[in-house]
């Protein structure tokens, strides 16, 4: 757990305008572990200037109003806060763990009691591999490759539609009748789209 | 060896945060079991990420970042404490939820339900049943998983052990039936409504409240 801010970021609450290079996956990670290990708050402005942005995006693009996307993505940002010291590189990206807290934090506010469980819990509870170790890093990495190559051998058209998926829970009928297409066509493109996937992941069982 | 596994489309569901609380429980007593699911739990989290990346990023307001820093001040809502498990020796999820008392409906049938709190609409319940015998013939309108947390069995589809899940659409009316060699034990829930074709089951469904 990094050490709570005991006082107010520097003299601005705002952040200043940056010039915006691409930081790469790597230089995310490094800021996360710098929140766990120094609570490092100029590491933490970077996530936000990366995270915070495509949070929102992300969520608008699912039917979210920008100002409940933007709530939910400050959420999301304050738990990296406090649970960047359970970040492990090697189980997962910096962008697949933030992806997985704005899920969690989506999911519970949906609850109807807030004294619910944590979708987080359950969603650990699921892990029972000991710590990662430097090699699951290289593995982890190779793979995360190997997926984002699957992804981009995807037709743009199946492409579409698994990403639809991800952005909100329409049910397959509504896609169907946004993109004009029969519902028919929505299934097989996502069987297709997982079945090329699996097949590049090789690990078809 | 699990042989039987949730659909993929169900599994992206799970990563996405699409699943509702009550099969969102069963997958996971599932994935907790199941490396091979957990490895594609975790692929389809990484493709969330990705998407994540290449989200259109937003002009967040002015003070986005000042309401973030309070809201690290503030403690989150603490996290209810894992007091509950439903009985002992069960997968780790379930440590997390608390369940009704067995209820015996006949000499061959006992059930329980699954109390989530997070989503009072879910339909999920323990059912077990004696060695040899089955379950009433039923169909529903929905989506049922069905976890095999130990002995086994049958139906028209396949022969399930502990570890399986079966996925099973709407619209397939089976009868599942326990092995010989003992009683057997399952976590299931139901989307939409289960109608039970027999005179049994007319009995049963109000009895159960699915």
């Amino acid at each position: 757990m990094p050490p709570a801010l005991a006082q107010p970021l520097p003299l601005r609450d705002s952040l200043p305008p940056m010039p915006e290079p691409v930081p790469c996956p790597d230089e995310m990670s490094r800021c996360l572990l710098a929140v766990a290990h120094e609570g490092d708050r100029a590491a933490f402005g970077e996530l936000f200037r990366h995270f915070a942005p495509r949070i929102a995006g992300f969520l608008v693009r699912g039917g979210m109003s920008p100002a409940e996307a933007e709530e939910v993505a400050q959420e999301t940002m304050a738990t990296v806060w406090h649970k960047a010291d359970r970040f492990d590189p090697a189980r997962a990206g910096a962008s697949t763990w933030i992806f997985t807290i704005a899920r969690n934090r989506r999911i519970d506010r949906a609850r109807v009691q807030t004294r619910a469980l944590c979708a987080a819990q359950l969603f650990d509870a699921v892990e029972q591999e000991p710590e990662a170790s430097g090699e699951d890093l290289a593995l982890g990495n190779e793979r995360a490759a190997r997926l984002r190559s699957a992804m981009a051998s995807l037709s743009p058209e199946q492409e579409t539609v698994l990403r639809l998926f991800y952005y909100s829970d329409k049910p397959q009928s509504e896609i169907a009748r946004e993109l004009d297409i029969p519902l028919g066509t929505v299934k097989s493109r996502v069987r297709l789209a997982m079945a090329r996937l699996r097949a590049m992941l090789e690990d078809d069982q | 060896m699990i042989t039987s596994h949730p659909s993929d489309e169900a599994l992206l569901q799970m990563a996405a945060g699409w699943l509702a609380a009550g099969p969102r429980l069963v997958l996971s007593t599932h994935v907790s079991l199941c490396a091979r699911c957990r490895t594609r739990l975790r692929d389809y989290e990484t493709i969330g990420g990705d998407l994540l990346e290449d989200a259109d990023p937003r002009i967040l307001s002015p003070d986005a970042f000042a309401k973030t820093l309070a809201l690290i001040d503030r403690p989150i809502g603490s996290e209810p404490s894992l007091m509950h498990g439903i009985e002992p020796g069960l997968p780790a999820p379930l440590n997390h939820y608390a369940g009704s008392p067995w209820r015996r409906l006949n000499a061959s049938l006992s059930w329980r339900r699954i109390t989530l709190p997070e989503d009072p609409a879910a339909n999920v319940i323990m059912l077990k049943v004696a060695a040899g015998r089955a379950v009433p013939r039923h169909a529903h309108t929905g989506r049922e998983f069905t976890q095999v947390i130990s002995g086994g069995f049958s139906d028209a589809q396949g022969h399930y052990l502990p570890g399986d899940c079966i996925e099973a659409d709407a619209e397939i009316a089976h009868q599942p039936k326990a092995d010989p060699d003992g009683e057997c034990v399952v976590l299931a829930s139901v989307e939409g409504r289960l109608r039970l074709s027999s005179w049994l089951g007319r009995l049963v469904q109000p009895l159960i409240g699915l």
